[in-house]
């Protein structure tokens, strides 16, 4: 507000709007030509005012008569639009007519035979001057002695203060008043801390006074070292002193209710603020009781809130604590604490502070933000109605609400926007979200920390929302990871995952993380499948067969087996990858010929001891290499060397 | 929003526009449908002052499926305008008293029950102007698309199968021109000014 802005203000280059038509088009009006537009600049000239400037010399009589000619000539010059030029016509003419008057009498009078000009004589006022004087000068020695008082009165105080160098309550008031709503009431100073102006519609006020600090208390607390000393005093009503903060856990869910209010009921206040009672300055103790006004709108709110919604497991309000169930087993406990100075002396110290300990640790400070941001929030929309500001609907609803009438909306639609979240559901959340997102990060760790062989490595985006995050896991072995590696993304939402995998599969999981975590076993497997082919590829092996879900052996908890056999460049060599993820990966070798081929009865011919033979298990933990990869590369390099 | 298609159904001879109901609910349901409530869908004709010129009538229409809207057309005699607004429509038009006048004998509505099969929305209605039953009146509506013209084969061959052999479908005169537009709500009410400006030209209709 201080620093004032220049507006400029300017006709539009647009022409005027003759006509809207029911289609919406505008009609413009023709802009004026020349001629008309010097007509209608001749119309606006006031002949009357530049008669009266000329005209000085001109008796009162004549010039009054002047004016009134011209005032009946205006109004014919304004109904008659016949001609434009009528009007400065009719103006001119009389001028003429005044103008050849004047000369006349002129005339007359210089001949000093029929008429002679006498200055007039002014009326003179009888009165009496001294009887006026002694009257103004009584009158103005009453109010200089008023004024005078009033200096004398300002200057033995202001002197006294300047003698002491005291603070000046003045400078004070005007400072409070920079940040603070004032006013007077009768002889006090009252102000007001709470949210209203900002958007809050909490029923609670806010009213503190403001008092002049008696003097001796300023003297003496001068003579103390330390800051200076204000002049002010405020005076916070008591169920807003003190200090109160809102606190947010989340804990596992206590079998008994009694124990966990119990345990939770003795969540400690960070004591006082520094400095007591009168000699804290009056901004700091305006904005802790500023403070505590919020935490009490918001604790009111939000119980209110679980006492209205309907949840599975309903929310639980006692006392100051308000319980609500965030995932089976997890509960999310927000209480309300206060501390005004009274009651911290009666508690007894040693029984508190044990407890507070751990409870403090548990203290979550984003979802206590997140929940001030929200009210805040709340505030903002009650106080920023979307524009347009229709000029007959009613204020307040949503944007979409307005528009849901002219873009004949259907029910649906407007059953959608009449649906709001309330801020305990928004914050159970976000409580959720925290809690889904640290448990699939520890799955994540682990599997990494447990799975050596592929490498397991997830990004998660550091750009999230309250509500939803976004990881993304890459899979690959070490040493090749240009050979073959498998990606997918995991979407965190509030109770339920969902997984984008390599092939486009979409799977939507639940919260319980065993299933994350049987998804990324079988994500490992198939990966080592895909990656020996990939390898064998690049050896010049030949794929010859590869099922990723085989029907054979035991049935496995979680997936299926799946196998590939590769066939070695010249084709004398094979090799069967199983691999199961209860047990592992198995490799099998077979060669042709085979070495043990005898002709018998049935086969006689020697041809078929090229079919190769019956296949043999390698142990791979034997091999040399440093990963499976790496193994299987080896041994298809030496398999492929003619024997 | 989808493509609304809205069908008269002929009351046969000696037999009431409930029994028509009725029968054709028992066809709906038979097919599977489940019912969801009620639907409405009022008009209400203004005729101008004579003083203001040649006379306009503004049709104000109201429909249960879109409750936040007033759809208002001005009919020219040459060529319609319409508006969509919200609720408070109706309250404007009362301060236009003065040079519009209602014309209450030839308020119309169609009500009835409201059908829900699969993508589709059947809606039954019977056409009463000033308590007196004038008509059936079904509209089919198919949510999924907004083109009337990918959609129209679909939606002729459900009515049919709905209402028998004996009605012929047609598309709406009013579609005729814009089948390859996407479909709006007023295009709806503008077939149900077609069809209401028919029943008011008929006089003389069984009572229920």
């Amino acid at each position: 507000m201080a620093n004032s802005v220049n507006i400029s203000i300017e006709a539009p280059i647009e022409n005027q709007i003759q006509e809207i038509t029911y289609d919406g088009q505008e009609i413009y009006q023709a802009p004026l030509s020349m001629s008309e537009n010097l007509a209608r600049l001749a119309q606006k000239i006031d002949f009357a005012k530049t008669e009266d400037e000329f005209c000085n010399i001109k008796k009162e009589g004549e010039s009054s008569s002047d004016s009134k000619s011209e005032d009946e000539n205006k109004e014919p010059g304004y109904q008659s639009s016949l001609w434009p030029w009528d009007s400065v016509r009719n103006k001119l003419r009389n001028a003429l007519t005044e103008v050849s008057v004047l000369a006349d009498v002129l005339s007359i009078a210089k001949e000093k035979r029929y008429m002679v000009l006498d200055p007039v004589q002014p009326e003179q006022v009888e009165n009496r001057p001294m009887v006026q004087v002694y009257g103004r000068k009584k009158a103005l020695g009453a109010a200089a002695a008023v004024l005078l008082a009033g200096v004398e009165r300002l200057r033995a105080s202001e002197t006294m203060r300047m003698t002491r160098s005291m603070p000046d309550f003045h400078i004070d008031l005007l400072r409070l008043r920079q940040n603070w709503r004032l006013k007077k009431v009768s002889n006090t100073i009252v102000g007001d801390l709470s949210y209203r102006t900002a958007g809050s519609k909490f029923s609670q006020t806010g009213v503190f006074e403001v008092t002049k600090a008696p003097e001796e208390q300023i003297a003496q607390a001068m003579s103390a070292a330390g800051p200076v000393p204000s002049a002010l005093r405020v005076t916070v009503p008591p169920e807003l002193q003190g200090v109160a903060f809102i606190s947010v856990l989340c804990q596992k869910e206590q079998e008994d209710v009694v124990t966990a209010t119990l345990s939770s009921a003795a969540i400690n206040c960070p004591g006082t603020l520094p400095g007591d009672g009168a000699e804290l300055h009056w901004q700091q103790k305006l904005e802790a009781a500023q403070n505590v006004l919020f935490c009490k709108e918001l604790f009111a709110r939000l119980a209110a809130e679980a006492v209205q919604l309907d949840a599975s497991i309903p929310h639980m309000v006692v006392g100051n604590q308000i319980m609500a169930t965030v995932l089976p087993g997890i509960q999310l406990l927000i209480g309300l604490c206060h501390n005004n100075g009274q009651t911290n002396n009666n508690a007894n110290p040693e029984g508190v502070k044990p407890e507070s300990a751990t409870g403090k640790s548990d203290h979550d400070h984003v979802l206590e933000h997140s929940l001030h941001q929200l009210l805040r929030a709340v505030h903002h929309a009650n106080t920023h109605h979307p524009f347009p500001h229709p000029a007959t609907g009613p204020l307040g609803p949503s944007k979409r609400r307005c528009l849901a009438g002219p873009m004949a909306a259907d029910r649906y639609e407007l059953l959608d926007m009449s649906k709001e979240q309330s801020l305990l559901e928004q914050i159970i959340q976000q409580a959720q979200h925290f809690f889904m997102r640290r448990r699939s990060e520890y799955v994540l760790d682990t599997i990494a920390k447990e799975v050596k062989d592929p490498l397991i490595v997830s990004h998660w985006n550091a750009l999230n929302s309250p509500t939803q995050s976004c990881v993304k896991i890459n899979i690959m072995a070490y040493g090749y990871d240009a050979v073959c590696r498998t990606s997918l993304v995991v979407h965190v939402g509030e109770k339920t995952l969902k997984c984008i995998c390599r092939d486009g599969k979409v799977r939507h999981l639940s919260y319980e993380l065993q299933e994350l975590r049987d998804l990324i076993y079988c994500q490992i497997y198939q990966h080592q499948m895909t990656a020996v082919q990939a390898v064998g590829r690049c050896m010049g092996w030949q794929l010859l067969a590869s099922s990723s879900h085989l029907g054979s052996g035991p049935v496995e908890p979680l997936g299926n087996a799946s196998s590939c056999l590769l066939a070695s460049p010249n084709g004398d060599r094979m090799l069967a990858i199983r691999c199961e993820p209860s047990v592992g990966i198995q490799v099998f070798i077979a060669q042709s010929p085979r070495k043990d081929f005898f002709t018998s009865e049935l086969v006689q011919d020697k041809k078929w001891e090229h079919l190769g033979g019956a296949f043999k298990e390698i142990k791979l933990e034997k091999m040399e290499g440093k990963n499976f990869l790496n193994k299987m590369e080896l041994l298809m390099a030496c398999l492929s060397s003619p024997s | 929003m989808g493509v609304t298609v809205l069908q008269q159904y002929p009351v046969p001879e000696n037999k009431t526009g409930t029994y028509v109901i009725e029968l054709l609910t028992k066809r709906i349901l038979a097919l599977g449908a489940s019912q969801q409530g009620q639907f409405l869908v009022d008009c209400e004709s203004y005729l101008s002052h004579p003083q203001m010129g040649t006379t306009k009538t503004v049709h104000i229409f109201h429909n249960s499926e879109q409750p936040a809207s007033v759809f208002s057309i001005l009919d020219t005699g040459t060529k319609n305008i319409h508006v969509i607004a919200d609720g408070l429509f109706d309250l404007l038009m009362m301060k236009l008293s003065q040079h519009y006048t209602s014309k209450k004998q030839t308020k119309i509505e169609s009500k009835g029950p409201r059908f829900e099969l699969g993508d589709f929305c059947i809606k039954l209605g019977s056409v009463t102007m000033n308590q007196s039953f004038k008509g059936i009146l079904v509209e089919v509506e198919y949510r999924p698309c907004v083109t009337a013209n990918a959609v129209w084969n679909l939606l002729r061959e459900f009515l049919q199968g709905l209402l028998g052999p004996s009605v012929p479908v047609q598309p709406p005169q009013h579609l005729l021109s814009r089948m390859n537009d996407i479909y709006t709500p007023i295009d709806t009410i503008y077939q149900y000014l077609e069809h209401f400006s028919a029943y008011r030209k008929i006089t003389g209709m069984r009572s229920t």
